[in-house]
């Protein structure tokens, strides 16, 4: 079953983002921790997102875009006044 | 039996697509939810960033990361179940799910543990519990703590309404009708992978954020 597959792949490299994130962090690269651990952290909800929640179709993309206009405003507002 | 759940609905095809969408728009407003829970950790992470990175290490990273393993897990059957589902594979699918909710219960028995250790070394400001930490800046630390518990425990709650709704759906499994069955795998799922997303973000923030 080749969906079988395709979720066994997203599986094995959600496990590997995992290993990199905790490995990175035993590292000192200065500001860079933050950075690539949130990278990090995108990627995996991103694997998540398409592979075990099939974010296909206009609508939820709709939803999800609304979601994150909305975040992008409640942090960008208030990291502009700190 | 008509061919839709709702009458609200002329075919299956629709239902499921208002379905999906009313599942995304959901989590829009759980990710509001968690956003400014995060938005919170930020700005006081920016204010006392040392503070924070000194009590972020007093966490335990393997455990951490050993939970992160076994969401990511639950989450991987549960997408197995949503896939067997499809499939009308049945008996199949219950298997998923129980494996997936066995795996949240796990989850939560190994972050029951961390907050036992949190609260036998005093480094848990709650619940009127003494707080013994012994850092640099005691005072910021706190709210670290404090932080980490309130999203910690937001998360777990959220978990535990994940397996509830598993368990019910299963207590339920028979009278439920094969559109019915997948309509709500495909829910819950959504619904899990949503609850496991929020920790990949979580997990480095908390744990590994400056160490």
């Amino acid at each position: 079953m080749s969906e079988l597959r395709k979720l066994t792949f997203g599986y094995v490299g959600l496990l590997a983002l995992l290993a990199l994130t905790v490995g990175s962090s035993f590292l000192d690269l200065g500001g860079f921790n933050v950075t690539i651990n949130l990278a990090i952290a995108a990627g995996k909800a991103i694997l998540i997102a398409m592979l075990f929640m099939h974010l296909t179709g206009t609508l939820p993309r709709l939803a999800v875009a609304a979601a994150g206009l909305w975040l992008v405003i409640l942090f960008g507002l208030t990291l502009i006044g700190s | 039996m008509s061919r839709t759940e709702s009458v609200a609905f002329d075919n299956p095809r629709r239902e499921r697509r208002a379905d999906t969408f009313a599942m995304w728009v959901f989590i829009g407003s759980e990710a509001m939810l968690f956003g400014a829970i995060f938005l919170v950790f930020l700005v006081a992470h920016l204010d006392f960033g040392p503070a924070f990175a000194a009590a972020s290490k007093h966490l335990s990273v393997a455990l951490g990361a050993f939970n992160t393993a076994v969401l990511i897990t639950s989450s991987f059957t549960m997408a197995v179940a949503h896939m067997f589902a499809l499939h009308r594979r049945w008996r199949a699918t219950v298997w998923a799910l129980l494996a997936t909710s066995a795996l949240g219960v796990c989850f939560l028995v190994v972050k029951s543990m961390e907050y036992g250790k949190e609260i036998a070394e005093g480094m848990a400001p709650l619940l009127g519990l003494p707080f013994r930490y012994e850092g640099p800046d005691p005072v910021h630390a706190e709210f670290f703590f404090s932080l980490y518990f309130t999203m910690t425990s937001l998360h777990a709650l959220h978990l535990i309404g994940g397996i509830a709704v598993i368990g019910g759906m299963i207590a339920l499994w028979r009278t439920a009708s094969p559109a019915n069955r997948l309509h709500r795998v495909e829910a819950v799922g959504l619904y899990w992978h949503f609850v496991d997303v929020v920790w990949m973000f979580m997990f480095p923030v908390l744990y590994l954020i400056n160490r």
